[in-house]
């Protein structure tokens, strides 16, 4: 069946559709979120309320980009996992997940607070970087291996 | 017509900054990268509007003001990925402005897409306001939506079509 999704032009092609629409949603909604724990998105919103919003569409489109991005790997696992930059790009979006998760369990105390904590903005710092790390580590994918 | 464009396609590859990236081994993933980086800031804040007027998530007091919030983000992000979209066309125009749905990307639903958004954000804050969420509304943000995803679509055709 994997042969077949990534063998025939319109079923790959639809697989690497999911995969980028759903990482523009994820990776954006989840920017908006840091965003505005750094201050730097609409503070006349309330954090709290804003991540409650963004959450669903952050785990519902991860959900999506891991299946679509399992079935691009299934296709040619054999070249994938030859391929060290593939692993990079694991670990960091493992981390980047770990991060989403901190936030949406503690952002709801944050917003109680006269201020957002240093280390909560740091945090956010981080899972904006760690994403945009997931991107060139995603970009490099094809480029190191002729695959994806 | 066509000849020009074959010319200006010509002249823009060779370009010293386009062969610079065309000849780098990682100037040209960085830039794909930037790219979707852009996008995924331009889609995010779309989605994240559109979505919440078609009454995905409860109707939360006082009422998210999501497009006025997001309004300087969203371009930010638009302008992230046309400086590495225009980067990355220039590197091998001549083929983008040979290829069927490139053309159609840039020429008709990008366009299309751009003019859709313009109107949703000048009305979206007197519709994020209204208690209830007008009909107009939600066909607008669904079809703003589709239309995206169609953009998507056609950009991760063309090397199929090329």
């Amino acid at each position: 069946m994997i042969a077949v999704i990534n063998g025939t032009a319109w079923t790959a092609a639809a697989v690497e559709i999911l995969h980028y629409f759903s990482m523009f949603i994820l990776v954006g909604s989840m920017v908006i979120v840091d965003l505005r724990v750094l201050g730097l998105v609409g503070h006349r919103q309330d954090a709290a309320q804003l991540a409650d919003r963004l959450f669903p569409w952050i785990w519902g489109s991860l959900g999506l980009n891991f299946l679509s991005g399992f079935l691009m790997f299934a296709g040619s696992a054999t070249a994938y996992y030859r391929n060290d930059i593939f692993y990079d790009k694991m670990g960091v979006i493992l981390l980047a997940i770990v991060a989403n998760l901190i936030v949406q369990k503690k952002v709801s105390n944050w917003n109680q607070l006269p201020t957002m904590p240093a280390w909560a903005k740091l945090l956010a710092a981080l899972s904006i970087g760690l994403w945009v790390g997931a991107i060139i580590a995603g970009v490099e994918v094809p480029a190191l291996t002729g695959v994806g | 017509m066509d000849g020009s464009l074959v010319l200006f396609g010509h002249w823009l590859q060779n370009m010293p900054y386009a062969l610079a990236i065309a000849g780098s081994d990682w100037a040209y993933p960085l830039v794909q990268a930037t790219h979707f980086t852009g996008l995924s800031i331009w889609i995010g804040t779309i989605v994240a509007v559109d979505v919440s007027l078609l009454g995905a998530g409860k109707k939360s007091t006082p009422p998210l003001q999501l497009s006025d919030a997001l309004l300087i983000w969203n371009w930010i992000g638009f302008a992230i990925a046309v400086t590495g979209g225009f980067l990355l066309f220039s590197v091998s125009a001549e083929t983008y402005l040979a290829n069927v749905a490139f053309l159609t990307k840039l020429g008709l639903l990008i366009p299309l897409g751009l003019v859709l958004h313009v109107v949703i954000q000048r009305n979206a804050p007197t519709w994020e306001k209204a208690s209830e969420t007008p009909p107009v509304a939600k066909v607008a943000a669904l079809a703003e939506l589709l239309l995206w995803l169609c953009v998507a679509t056609a950009a991760v055709l063309i090397p199929y079509v090329g």
